[in-house]
Protein backbone atom coordinates (compact mmCIF):
# COMPACT_ATOMS: atom_id res chain seq x y z
CA UNK A 1 0.00 0.00 0.00
CA UNK A 2 1.57 3.42 -0.94
CA UNK A 3 1.03 6.52 1.65
CA UNK A 4 0.75 9.79 0.71
CA UNK A 5 3.34 12.05 2.18
CA UNK A 6 0.57 13.83 3.91
CA UNK A 7 -0.78 10.44 5.21
CA UNK A 8 2.40 9.32 7.09
CA UNK A 9 2.75 12.89 8.23
CA UNK A 10 -0.75 11.86 10.25
CA UNK A 11 0.46 8.54 11.50
CA UNK A 12 3.69 9.96 12.45
CA UNK A 13 4.76 9.60 16.01
CA UNK A 14 4.89 13.01 18.27
CA UNK A 15 7.46 12.71 20.74
CA UNK A 16 5.71 12.28 24.11
CA UNK A 17 8.10 15.17 25.71
CA UNK A 18 5.57 17.77 25.25
CA UNK A 19 4.38 18.76 28.89
CA UNK A 20 0.50 18.21 29.52
CA UNK A 21 -1.25 21.41 30.65
CA UNK A 22 -3.63 20.70 33.59
CA UNK A 23 -6.24 23.29 34.07
CA UNK A 24 -9.03 23.58 36.39
CA UNK A 25 -12.15 23.43 34.71
CA UNK A 26 -16.25 23.31 35.56
CA UNK A 27 -16.15 19.91 37.10
CA UNK A 28 -12.67 18.35 37.40
CA UNK A 29 -9.03 19.31 37.98
CA UNK A 30 -8.35 17.87 33.91
CA UNK A 31 -5.53 17.07 32.03
CA UNK A 32 -6.39 19.61 28.60
CA UNK A 33 -6.84 17.05 25.76
CA UNK A 34 -5.62 18.06 22.47
CA UNK A 35 -6.79 15.45 19.87
CA UNK A 36 -5.53 14.79 16.67
CA UNK A 37 -6.81 15.42 13.28
CA UNK A 38 -8.00 11.64 12.01
CA UNK A 39 -8.98 11.20 8.18
CA UNK A 40 -10.61 7.59 7.32
CA UNK A 41 -13.83 6.36 6.58
CA UNK A 42 -15.54 6.96 9.72
CA UNK A 43 -13.76 10.37 9.61
CA UNK A 44 -16.00 10.82 6.52
CA UNK A 45 -19.19 9.84 8.21
CA UNK A 46 -18.93 12.00 10.54
CA UNK A 47 -18.16 14.80 8.74
CA UNK A 48 -21.38 14.22 6.74
CA UNK A 49 -23.65 14.01 9.83
CA UNK A 50 -21.91 17.57 10.49
CA UNK A 51 -23.13 19.02 7.59
CA UNK A 52 -26.02 17.18 7.19
CA UNK A 53 -27.22 18.10 10.37
CA UNK A 54 -26.26 21.72 10.70
CA UNK A 55 -27.58 22.49 7.17
CA UNK A 56 -30.47 21.20 8.49
CA UNK A 57 -30.71 23.30 11.86
CA UNK A 58 -29.11 26.53 10.29
CA UNK A 59 -31.20 26.29 7.26
CA UNK A 60 -34.83 24.90 8.41
CA UNK A 61 -35.54 28.19 10.42
CA UNK A 62 -35.50 30.23 6.78
CA UNK A 63 -37.40 28.18 4.98
CA UNK A 64 -40.87 29.82 4.18
CA UNK A 65 -44.53 28.01 3.60
CA UNK A 66 -47.82 29.56 3.23
CA UNK A 67 -46.26 32.82 3.78
CA UNK A 68 -44.89 31.62 7.10
CA UNK A 69 -42.25 29.86 8.62
CA UNK A 70 -42.15 26.55 7.77
CA UNK A 71 -40.56 24.83 11.24
CA UNK A 72 -41.61 27.42 13.92
CA UNK A 73 -42.34 26.51 17.66
CA UNK A 74 -44.40 29.80 18.62
CA UNK A 75 -44.56 29.91 21.97
CA UNK A 76 -46.14 33.59 22.21
CA UNK A 77 -49.11 32.35 20.15
CA UNK A 78 -48.72 28.70 21.59
CA UNK A 79 -48.39 27.50 17.77
CA UNK A 80 -46.32 25.06 16.91
CA UNK A 81 -45.79 24.76 12.68
CA UNK A 82 -44.31 21.83 11.04
CA UNK A 83 -44.60 22.65 7.62
CA UNK A 84 -48.07 22.00 6.70
CA UNK A 85 -49.09 20.83 10.15
CA UNK A 86 -50.25 23.50 13.21
CA UNK A 87 -50.08 22.12 17.13
CA UNK A 88 -51.84 24.16 19.60
CA UNK A 89 -51.78 23.60 23.10
CA UNK A 90 -54.60 21.05 23.13
CA UNK A 91 -52.75 19.38 20.75
CA UNK A 92 -49.75 18.83 23.18
CA UNK A 93 -50.42 14.76 22.87
CA UNK A 94 -48.77 15.09 19.21
CA UNK A 95 -45.86 16.32 20.56
CA UNK A 96 -45.79 14.12 24.14
CA UNK A 97 -45.43 11.23 21.64
CA UNK A 98 -42.75 12.47 19.67
CA UNK A 99 -40.72 12.35 22.22
CA UNK A 100 -41.84 8.59 22.93
CA UNK A 101 -40.98 8.01 19.45
CA UNK A 102 -37.63 9.71 19.60
CA UNK A 103 -36.82 8.07 23.35
CA UNK A 104 -37.55 4.39 21.30
CA UNK A 105 -35.41 5.46 18.38
CA UNK A 106 -32.86 5.71 20.68
CA UNK A 107 -32.83 3.07 22.56
CA UNK A 108 -33.00 1.02 19.85
CA UNK A 109 -30.04 2.24 18.21
CA UNK A 110 -28.13 1.69 20.93
CA UNK A 111 -29.06 -1.95 21.71
CA UNK A 112 -27.92 -2.32 17.91
CA UNK A 113 -24.85 -0.50 17.81
CA UNK A 114 -24.05 1.10 20.77
CA UNK A 115 -23.49 5.23 20.86
CA UNK A 116 -23.98 5.84 17.21
CA UNK A 117 -26.11 8.94 18.31
CA UNK A 118 -23.05 10.25 20.66
CA UNK A 119 -20.47 9.56 18.29
CA UNK A 120 -22.04 11.50 14.72
CA UNK A 121 -25.51 13.14 15.30
CA UNK A 122 -25.41 14.96 19.07
CA UNK A 123 -25.27 18.41 19.11
CA UNK A 124 -22.42 18.13 21.50
CA UNK A 125 -20.43 15.83 19.45
CA UNK A 126 -21.13 17.93 16.43
CA UNK A 127 -20.07 21.53 17.51
CA UNK A 128 -16.97 19.73 18.99
CA UNK A 129 -16.06 19.07 16.22
CA UNK A 130 -16.56 22.15 14.33
CA UNK A 131 -14.70 24.10 17.08
CA UNK A 132 -12.04 21.63 17.25
CA UNK A 133 -11.34 22.27 13.20
CA UNK A 134 -11.62 25.96 13.97
CA UNK A 135 -9.40 25.88 16.41
CA UNK A 136 -6.47 23.89 14.13
CA UNK A 137 -6.83 25.92 11.32
CA UNK A 138 -5.88 28.60 13.69
CA UNK A 139 -2.98 26.57 16.04
CA UNK A 140 -2.83 23.60 13.76
CA UNK A 141 -2.93 19.82 14.95
CA UNK A 142 -1.82 18.28 18.46
CA UNK A 143 1.50 18.75 18.64
CA UNK A 144 1.56 22.39 17.46
CA UNK A 145 -1.35 22.85 19.85
CA UNK A 146 0.45 21.80 23.08
CA UNK A 147 4.29 23.27 22.12
CA UNK A 148 1.70 26.71 21.64
CA UNK A 149 -0.01 26.33 24.98
CA UNK A 150 2.81 25.42 26.99
CA UNK A 151 5.28 27.97 25.38
CA UNK A 152 4.96 31.63 26.47
CA UNK A 153 2.65 34.56 25.34
CA UNK A 154 3.87 36.52 22.23
CA UNK A 155 2.72 37.94 19.37
CA UNK A 156 2.05 35.47 17.42
CA UNK A 157 -0.20 33.12 20.02
CA UNK A 158 -1.64 36.02 20.59
CA UNK A 159 -3.12 36.30 16.98
CA UNK A 160 -3.51 33.02 16.94
CA UNK A 161 -5.58 32.79 20.22
CA UNK A 162 -7.44 35.72 18.84
CA UNK A 163 -7.98 34.72 15.81
CA UNK A 164 -9.45 31.33 17.09
CA UNK A 165 -11.65 33.09 20.06
CA UNK A 166 -13.01 35.53 17.44
CA UNK A 167 -14.64 32.72 14.96
CA UNK A 168 -15.77 30.68 17.88
CA UNK A 169 -17.77 34.03 19.30
CA UNK A 170 -19.07 34.32 15.64
CA UNK A 171 -20.51 30.77 15.11
CA UNK A 172 -21.57 30.50 18.56
CA UNK A 173 -23.55 34.03 18.14
CA UNK A 174 -25.08 32.45 14.91
CA UNK A 175 -25.82 29.52 16.69
CA UNK A 176 -27.78 31.02 19.29
CA UNK A 177 -29.46 33.28 16.84
CA UNK A 178 -30.45 30.39 15.01
CA UNK A 179 -32.19 28.61 18.12
CA UNK A 180 -34.18 31.57 19.34
CA UNK A 181 -35.18 31.98 15.61
CA UNK A 182 -37.03 28.80 16.26
CA UNK A 183 -39.57 30.49 18.75
CA UNK A 184 -39.61 33.56 17.30
CA UNK A 185 -40.59 34.35 14.15
CA UNK A 186 -36.97 34.32 12.53
CA UNK A 187 -37.25 37.49 9.78
CA UNK A 188 -38.91 39.83 12.64
CA UNK A 189 -36.04 38.68 14.93
CA UNK A 190 -33.29 39.71 12.57
CA UNK A 191 -34.90 43.08 12.11
CA UNK A 192 -35.00 43.45 15.72
CA UNK A 193 -31.66 42.57 16.32
CA UNK A 194 -30.25 45.30 12.96
CA UNK A 195 -31.81 47.75 14.65
CA UNK A 196 -31.11 46.94 18.30
CA UNK A 197 -34.91 46.34 19.52
CA UNK A 198 -34.66 42.99 20.80
CA UNK A 199 -36.36 42.96 24.25
CA UNK A 200 -34.69 42.00 27.27
CA UNK A 201 -35.01 38.19 27.29
CA UNK A 202 -34.63 37.92 24.06
CA UNK A 203 -31.54 39.08 24.24
CA UNK A 204 -30.72 36.84 27.17
CA UNK A 205 -31.68 34.08 26.05
CA UNK A 206 -29.70 34.65 22.85
CA UNK A 207 -26.74 35.76 25.32
CA UNK A 208 -27.46 32.48 27.02
CA UNK A 209 -27.47 30.09 24.25
CA UNK A 210 -24.63 31.86 22.51
CA UNK A 211 -22.21 31.20 25.51
CA UNK A 212 -23.76 27.59 26.32
CA UNK A 213 -22.74 27.01 22.62
CA UNK A 214 -19.24 28.43 23.16
CA UNK A 215 -18.47 27.16 26.39
CA UNK A 216 -19.89 23.26 25.79
CA UNK A 217 -17.85 23.62 22.08
CA UNK A 218 -14.89 25.32 23.08
CA UNK A 219 -13.98 24.54 26.54
CA UNK A 220 -16.04 21.50 27.78
CA UNK A 221 -16.24 19.18 25.32
CA UNK A 222 -15.50 15.78 26.62
CA UNK A 223 -16.67 16.90 30.21
CA UNK A 224 -20.36 17.32 28.91
CA UNK A 225 -20.06 13.68 27.95
CA UNK A 226 -18.36 12.96 30.92
CA UNK A 227 -20.12 14.09 33.87
CA UNK A 228 -23.22 16.30 32.30
CA UNK A 229 -25.21 14.06 29.89
CA UNK A 230 -27.81 11.79 31.66
CA UNK A 231 -28.01 9.31 28.50
CA UNK A 232 -24.32 9.33 28.69
CA UNK A 233 -24.85 7.37 32.50
CA UNK A 234 -27.88 5.56 31.10
CA UNK A 235 -27.14 4.37 27.69
CA UNK A 236 -25.31 1.29 29.54
CA UNK A 237 -28.76 -0.28 30.60
CA UNK A 238 -29.48 -0.59 26.44
CA UNK A 239 -26.21 -2.74 25.81
CA UNK A 240 -25.82 -6.31 25.93
CA UNK A 241 -23.46 -9.03 24.90
CA UNK A 242 -24.83 -8.48 21.41
CA UNK A 243 -24.80 -4.77 21.00
CA UNK A 244 -21.80 -3.78 17.89
CA UNK A 245 -19.76 -1.45 20.69
CA UNK A 246 -16.00 -0.23 19.77
CA UNK A 247 -13.33 -2.77 20.63
CA UNK A 248 -9.87 -3.47 20.75
CA UNK A 249 -8.93 -7.37 20.14
CA UNK A 250 -6.75 -7.89 23.17
CA UNK A 251 -6.56 -11.64 21.66
CA UNK A 252 -4.89 -10.10 18.71
CA UNK A 253 -3.16 -7.13 19.67
CA UNK A 254 -1.82 -8.35 23.37
CA UNK A 255 1.18 -8.32 24.14
CA UNK A 256 1.81 -4.90 22.59
CA UNK A 257 5.13 -3.40 21.85
CA UNK A 258 7.20 -1.96 19.25
CA UNK A 259 8.88 -3.65 16.43
CA UNK A 260 10.69 -3.30 12.99
CA UNK A 261 8.64 -2.87 10.58
CA UNK A 262 8.75 -6.64 8.27
CA UNK A 263 8.96 -8.59 11.45
CA UNK A 264 6.85 -11.46 11.80
CA UNK A 265 5.58 -9.90 16.04
CA UNK A 266 5.02 -13.30 16.75
CA UNK A 267 8.43 -14.68 16.40
CA UNK A 268 9.39 -12.07 18.58
CA UNK A 269 6.38 -13.17 20.89
CA UNK A 270 4.33 -10.12 20.42
CA UNK A 271 0.99 -9.18 19.21
CA UNK A 272 -0.28 -6.54 16.66
CA UNK A 273 -0.60 -3.89 18.36
CA UNK A 274 3.01 -1.70 18.11
CA UNK A 275 1.79 1.07 20.95
CA UNK A 276 1.99 3.72 19.03
CA UNK A 277 -0.59 5.23 21.26
CA UNK A 278 -2.28 7.02 18.13
CA UNK A 279 -5.44 5.73 19.40
CA UNK A 280 -5.16 7.73 22.49
CA UNK A 281 -4.18 10.47 20.70
CA UNK A 282 -7.31 10.69 18.71
CA UNK A 283 -9.49 10.01 21.60
CA UNK A 284 -11.55 13.25 21.93
CA UNK A 285 -12.22 11.95 25.32
CA UNK A 286 -8.82 10.77 26.08
CA UNK A 287 -9.03 7.68 26.99
CA UNK A 288 -7.13 4.35 26.10
CA UNK A 289 -10.15 1.98 23.98
CA UNK A 290 -7.43 -1.16 24.97
CA UNK A 291 -8.18 -0.88 28.41
CA UNK A 292 -11.74 -2.09 27.53
CA UNK A 293 -15.27 -0.46 26.81
CA UNK A 294 -15.49 2.28 29.19
CA UNK A 295 -18.82 5.21 29.69
CA UNK A 296 -16.13 7.36 28.98
CA UNK A 297 -16.34 6.20 24.98
CA UNK A 298 -18.64 8.07 22.63
CA UNK A 299 -18.32 5.95 19.95
CA UNK A 300 -16.86 8.02 17.49
CA UNK A 301 -14.41 5.94 15.70
CA UNK A 302 -11.73 8.10 15.58
CA UNK A 303 -9.57 5.21 16.77
CA UNK A 304 -10.87 2.94 14.15
CA UNK A 305 -9.48 5.11 11.47
CA UNK A 306 -6.51 5.80 13.37
CA UNK A 307 -5.52 2.19 14.22
CA UNK A 308 -6.06 1.22 10.62
CA UNK A 309 -3.90 3.72 9.04
CA UNK A 310 -1.11 2.16 11.58
CA UNK A 311 -2.12 -1.39 10.70
CA UNK A 312 -2.02 -1.06 6.90
CA UNK A 313 1.37 1.02 7.27
CA UNK A 314 2.60 -2.33 9.00
CA UNK A 315 0.97 -4.23 6.43
CA UNK A 316 -1.36 -6.07 8.88
CA UNK A 317 -4.61 -6.90 8.07
CA UNK A 318 -6.97 -3.52 9.45
CA UNK A 319 -9.89 -3.81 12.03
CA UNK A 320 -7.29 -4.71 15.41
CA UNK A 321 -9.81 -2.20 16.65
CA UNK A 322 -13.32 -1.95 15.48
CA UNK A 323 -17.36 -2.57 15.24
CA UNK A 324 -17.63 -5.85 16.97
CA UNK A 325 -19.42 -7.25 20.21
CA UNK A 326 -18.70 -9.28 23.10
CA UNK A 327 -19.89 -12.17 21.96
CA UNK A 328 -18.30 -11.58 18.44
CA UNK A 329 -14.97 -11.34 20.19
CA UNK A 330 -15.49 -13.89 22.91
CA UNK A 331 -16.39 -16.33 19.72
CA UNK A 332 -14.60 -15.29 16.96
CA UNK A 333 -17.81 -14.87 14.46
CA UNK A 334 -17.50 -13.06 11.34
CA UNK A 335 -20.18 -10.47 10.21
CA UNK A 336 -22.49 -12.24 9.18
CA UNK A 337 -22.79 -14.21 12.77
CA UNK A 338 -23.17 -10.90 14.02
CA UNK A 339 -25.86 -9.85 11.95
CA UNK A 340 -28.07 -12.75 12.78
CA UNK A 341 -27.64 -11.88 16.27
CA UNK A 342 -28.97 -8.64 15.89
CA UNK A 343 -32.45 -10.18 16.20
CA UNK A 344 -32.58 -10.74 19.51
CA UNK A 345 -35.70 -10.41 21.87
CA UNK A 346 -34.65 -6.71 23.30
CA UNK A 347 -34.05 -5.22 20.08
CA UNK A 348 -37.98 -6.55 18.97
CA UNK A 349 -39.62 -5.22 21.79
CA UNK A 350 -37.87 -2.01 21.15
CA UNK A 351 -38.92 -2.50 17.38
CA UNK A 352 -42.23 -3.61 18.56
CA UNK A 353 -43.40 -0.53 20.85
CA UNK A 354 -41.82 1.94 18.20
CA UNK A 355 -44.35 0.81 15.79
CA UNK A 356 -47.04 0.92 17.58
CA UNK A 357 -46.45 4.74 18.73
CA UNK A 358 -45.34 5.54 14.74
CA UNK A 359 -48.92 3.83 13.65
CA UNK A 360 -50.99 5.39 16.63
CA UNK A 361 -49.14 8.82 15.71
CA UNK A 362 -49.50 8.68 12.09
CA UNK A 363 -53.13 7.17 12.63
CA UNK A 364 -53.66 10.46 14.87
CA UNK A 365 -52.53 12.72 12.28
CA UNK A 366 -54.19 11.84 9.74
CA UNK A 367 -57.27 11.78 11.03
CA UNK A 368 -56.97 14.63 13.07
CA UNK A 369 -59.58 17.30 11.98
CA UNK A 370 -58.67 21.03 11.41
CA UNK A 371 -61.73 22.03 13.01
CA UNK A 372 -62.71 21.75 16.65
CA UNK A 373 -66.10 22.43 18.72
CA UNK A 374 -66.40 22.44 22.51
CA UNK A 375 -69.85 22.94 23.69
CA UNK A 376 -70.09 25.12 27.00
CA UNK A 377 -73.05 24.70 28.84
CA UNK A 378 -74.34 27.72 30.38
CA UNK A 379 -75.20 25.95 33.91
CA UNK A 380 -77.63 28.91 34.75
CA UNK A 381 -80.24 28.91 31.85
CA UNK A 382 -81.95 25.32 31.67
CA UNK A 383 -84.66 25.34 29.62
CA UNK A 384 -87.19 28.06 29.39
CA UNK A 385 -90.61 28.49 27.67
CA UNK A 386 -90.53 30.36 24.74
CA UNK A 387 -93.58 31.41 22.30
CA UNK A 388 -95.09 28.43 20.52
CA UNK A 389 -95.07 26.18 23.51
CA UNK A 390 -91.42 25.76 22.51
CA UNK A 391 -88.60 24.81 25.49
CA UNK A 392 -85.36 26.65 24.51
CA UNK A 393 -81.67 25.99 25.44
CA UNK A 394 -79.03 28.38 25.22
CA UNK A 395 -75.59 26.52 24.29
CA UNK A 396 -72.45 28.43 23.56
CA UNK A 397 -70.31 26.84 21.60
CA UNK A 398 -66.22 27.03 20.94
CA UNK A 399 -65.31 26.85 17.59
CA UNK A 400 -62.29 26.50 16.50
CA UNK A 401 -60.33 26.89 12.95
CA UNK A 402 -57.40 25.22 13.06
CA UNK A 403 -56.64 25.10 9.24
CA UNK A 404 -54.93 27.75 7.19
CA UNK A 405 -57.72 29.03 5.42
CA UNK A 406 -60.95 31.62 6.22
CA UNK A 407 -63.63 28.98 6.74
CA UNK A 408 -67.54 28.89 6.91
CA UNK A 409 -69.20 26.26 8.65
CA UNK A 410 -73.17 25.41 8.74
CA UNK A 411 -74.44 24.31 11.71
CA UNK A 412 -76.44 21.83 12.55
CA UNK A 413 -79.02 20.62 15.89
CA UNK A 414 -80.31 16.79 15.38
CA UNK A 415 -81.29 14.67 18.68
CA UNK A 416 -85.20 15.04 19.09
CA UNK A 417 -87.74 15.31 16.30
CA UNK A 418 -88.49 18.97 14.91
CA UNK A 419 -85.57 19.98 16.96
CA UNK A 420 -83.94 23.54 14.91
CA UNK A 421 -81.70 26.29 15.98
CA UNK A 422 -83.45 29.68 16.44
CA UNK A 423 -80.12 31.33 15.71
CA UNK A 424 -77.59 31.66 12.51
CA UNK A 425 -77.05 28.39 10.40
CA UNK A 426 -74.03 29.60 9.14
CA UNK A 427 -70.57 30.59 10.90
CA UNK A 428 -67.48 32.40 9.77
CA UNK A 429 -64.03 32.16 11.30
CA UNK A 430 -60.65 33.25 10.02
CA UNK A 431 -58.04 30.83 9.88
CA UNK A 432 -56.38 29.83 12.45
CA UNK A 433 -58.80 31.25 15.05
CA UNK A 434 -61.59 30.45 17.67
CA UNK A 435 -64.70 32.22 19.16
CA UNK A 436 -67.45 31.63 21.43
CA UNK A 437 -71.08 31.50 19.05
CA UNK A 438 -74.15 31.57 20.79
CA UNK A 439 -76.72 29.23 19.64
CA UNK A 440 -80.56 29.05 20.84
CA UNK A 441 -81.69 25.56 20.12
CA UNK A 442 -85.42 25.25 20.57
CA UNK A 443 -87.62 21.84 20.55
CA UNK A 444 -91.17 21.20 21.74
CA UNK A 445 -91.66 19.90 24.91
CA UNK A 446 -93.47 16.61 23.98
CA UNK A 447 -90.79 15.52 21.66
CA UNK A 448 -88.52 14.34 24.42
CA UNK A 449 -88.90 12.99 28.00
CA UNK A 450 -88.77 15.65 30.63
CA UNK A 451 -84.94 16.48 32.15
CA UNK A 452 -81.85 15.87 30.08
CA UNK A 453 -82.58 14.76 26.42
CA UNK A 454 -79.03 13.78 24.13
CA UNK A 455 -78.92 15.95 21.34
CA UNK A 456 -75.56 16.68 19.25
CA UNK A 457 -74.61 19.81 17.32
CA UNK A 458 -73.35 19.15 13.42
CA UNK A 459 -70.76 21.37 11.87
CA UNK A 460 -69.73 21.61 8.83
CA UNK A 461 -67.31 23.29 6.76
CA UNK A 462 -69.28 25.00 3.24
CA UNK A 463 -65.26 23.89 1.57
CA UNK A 464 -66.41 20.47 2.92
CA UNK A 465 -62.72 19.83 4.16
CA UNK A 466 -63.56 19.64 7.61
CA UNK A 467 -66.78 18.60 10.35
CA UNK A 468 -67.20 18.32 13.72
CA UNK A 469 -69.75 16.39 15.89
CA UNK A 470 -70.42 17.21 19.26
CA UNK A 471 -72.39 15.78 22.11
CA UNK A 472 -74.69 18.09 24.20
CA UNK A 473 -77.94 17.75 26.57
CA UNK A 474 -80.89 19.27 25.78
CA UNK A 475 -83.03 19.82 29.09
CA UNK A 476 -87.09 19.90 28.88
CA UNK A 477 -88.14 21.84 32.10
CA UNK A 478 -91.23 19.25 34.27
CA UNK B 1 -17.23 25.66 41.44
CA UNK B 2 -17.74 22.14 41.02
CA UNK B 3 -20.09 22.05 43.90
CA UNK B 4 -22.13 24.78 41.92
CA UNK B 5 -21.87 22.38 38.63
CA UNK B 6 -23.43 19.80 40.26
CA UNK B 7 -26.21 22.00 41.62
CA UNK B 8 -27.01 24.27 38.36
CA UNK B 9 -26.86 21.60 35.80
CA UNK B 10 -29.45 18.83 37.19
CA UNK B 11 -31.47 21.59 38.11
CA UNK B 12 -31.45 22.96 34.78
CA UNK B 13 -32.30 19.85 32.88
CA UNK B 14 -35.01 18.74 35.28
CA UNK B 15 -36.43 23.19 35.27
CA UNK B 16 -35.98 22.74 31.01
CA UNK B 17 -38.50 19.77 31.30
CA UNK B 18 -41.06 20.94 34.27
CA UNK B 19 -41.34 24.62 31.84
CA UNK B 20 -42.04 22.38 28.84
CA UNK B 21 -44.70 19.92 30.50
CA UNK B 22 -46.33 23.20 32.31
CA UNK B 23 -46.51 26.51 29.45
CA UNK B 24 -47.93 23.48 27.42
CA UNK B 25 -50.82 22.75 29.45
CA UNK B 26 -50.90 26.37 30.89
CA UNK B 27 -51.09 29.55 29.24
CA UNK B 28 -49.17 32.11 30.98
CA UNK B 29 -51.93 34.97 29.72
CA UNK B 30 -54.48 32.57 31.78
CA UNK B 31 -52.28 32.83 35.30
CA UNK B 32 -53.59 34.97 38.32
CA UNK B 33 -50.42 35.91 40.14
CA UNK B 34 -51.29 36.99 44.31
CA UNK B 35 -54.77 37.66 42.36
CA UNK B 36 -53.81 39.73 39.79
CA UNK B 37 -54.06 38.78 36.29
CA UNK B 38 -50.24 38.14 34.86
CA UNK B 39 -49.84 40.65 32.62
CA UNK B 40 -46.48 40.23 31.70
CA UNK B 41 -45.42 39.53 27.66
CA UNK B 42 -45.70 36.13 27.15
CA UNK B 43 -41.45 35.12 26.78
CA UNK B 44 -41.32 37.03 30.33
CA UNK B 45 -43.66 35.11 31.81
CA UNK B 46 -41.89 31.77 30.06
CA UNK B 47 -38.34 33.34 31.23
CA UNK B 48 -39.78 34.46 34.49
CA UNK B 49 -41.03 30.71 34.65
CA UNK B 50 -38.48 29.27 34.00
CA UNK B 51 -36.08 30.91 36.24
CA UNK B 52 -38.51 30.13 38.90
CA UNK B 53 -38.30 26.46 37.99
CA UNK B 54 -34.87 26.19 38.18
CA UNK B 55 -34.49 28.18 41.44
CA UNK B 56 -36.56 25.47 42.70
CA UNK B 57 -34.67 22.75 41.44
CA UNK B 58 -31.83 24.39 42.47
CA UNK B 59 -32.32 23.88 46.02
CA UNK B 60 -33.46 20.51 46.08
CA UNK B 61 -29.72 19.20 43.89
CA UNK B 62 -28.20 21.49 47.02
CA UNK B 63 -29.99 19.61 49.74
CA UNK B 64 -28.94 16.26 47.61
CA UNK B 65 -25.57 17.80 47.50
CA UNK B 66 -25.10 19.08 51.22
CA UNK B 67 -26.73 15.60 52.43
CA UNK B 68 -24.75 12.99 50.58
CA UNK B 69 -21.30 14.85 52.03
CA UNK B 70 -19.41 12.09 53.82
CA UNK B 71 -19.13 12.60 57.94
CA UNK B 72 -15.65 13.49 57.70
CA UNK B 73 -16.01 16.31 55.11
CA UNK B 74 -18.52 17.94 57.47
CA UNK B 75 -16.72 17.33 60.43
CA UNK B 76 -13.86 18.91 58.72
CA UNK B 77 -15.54 22.08 57.89
CA UNK B 78 -18.34 22.49 60.82
S1 LIG C 1 -4.27 -0.14 19.06
FE1 LIG C 1 -3.51 0.55 17.04
S2 LIG C 1 -3.39 2.77 17.20
FE2 LIG C 1 -3.56 1.97 19.30
S3 LIG C 1 -1.47 1.79 20.00
FE3 LIG C 1 -2.01 -0.21 19.17
S4 LIG C 1 -1.39 -0.09 17.03
FE4 LIG C 1 -1.35 2.01 17.79
S1 LIG D 1 -12.24 5.32 22.48
FE1 LIG D 1 -12.36 5.56 20.24
S2 LIG D 1 -14.55 5.58 19.79
FE2 LIG D 1 -14.34 5.90 21.98
S3 LIG D 1 -14.37 8.11 22.20
FE3 LIG D 1 -12.21 7.51 22.06
S4 LIG D 1 -11.73 7.66 19.88
FE4 LIG D 1 -13.95 7.71 20.04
Amino acid sequence: MNLSPQQQKIIEIVPQGAPSIVEESLFEVRKKIYPRAVTGLFARWRWGMVIFTQLLFYGLCWVPWNDRQAVLFNIVERKFYLFGLVLWPQDVFYLAILLIISAFSLFLFTAVAGRLWCGFACPQTVYTEVFLWIERVFEGDRGARMKLDSGDMSQVKLLRKGGKVLTWALLAAWTGFTFVGYFTPIHELWGEVWNFRLGPWESFWLCFYSAFTYLNAGHMREQVCKYMCPYARFQGVMFDPDTLVITYDTERGDPRGSRKKGIDPRSEGKGDCVDCQICVQVCPTGIDIRDGLQYECIGCAACIDACDQVMEKMNYPKGLIRYSTENALSQHWGWREILRHVVRPRVLIYMGILSIVVSAFLFGLLTKSSLQVNVIRDRGIMGREVEGGLIENVFRLQVMNVSEHYQFYAVKVEGLPGIKLASDHVIELPAESSRVFTFEVRADPESGKPGSNPISFEIESLLGDAEAHEKATFFIPR
Amino acid sequence: MQKWMWILWPSFIIAGVAEGIFFSLVNPQELYFLGDPVHYSAIATYSIGFLAFWMVCACSSFLTWSLQRPAGEVNARG
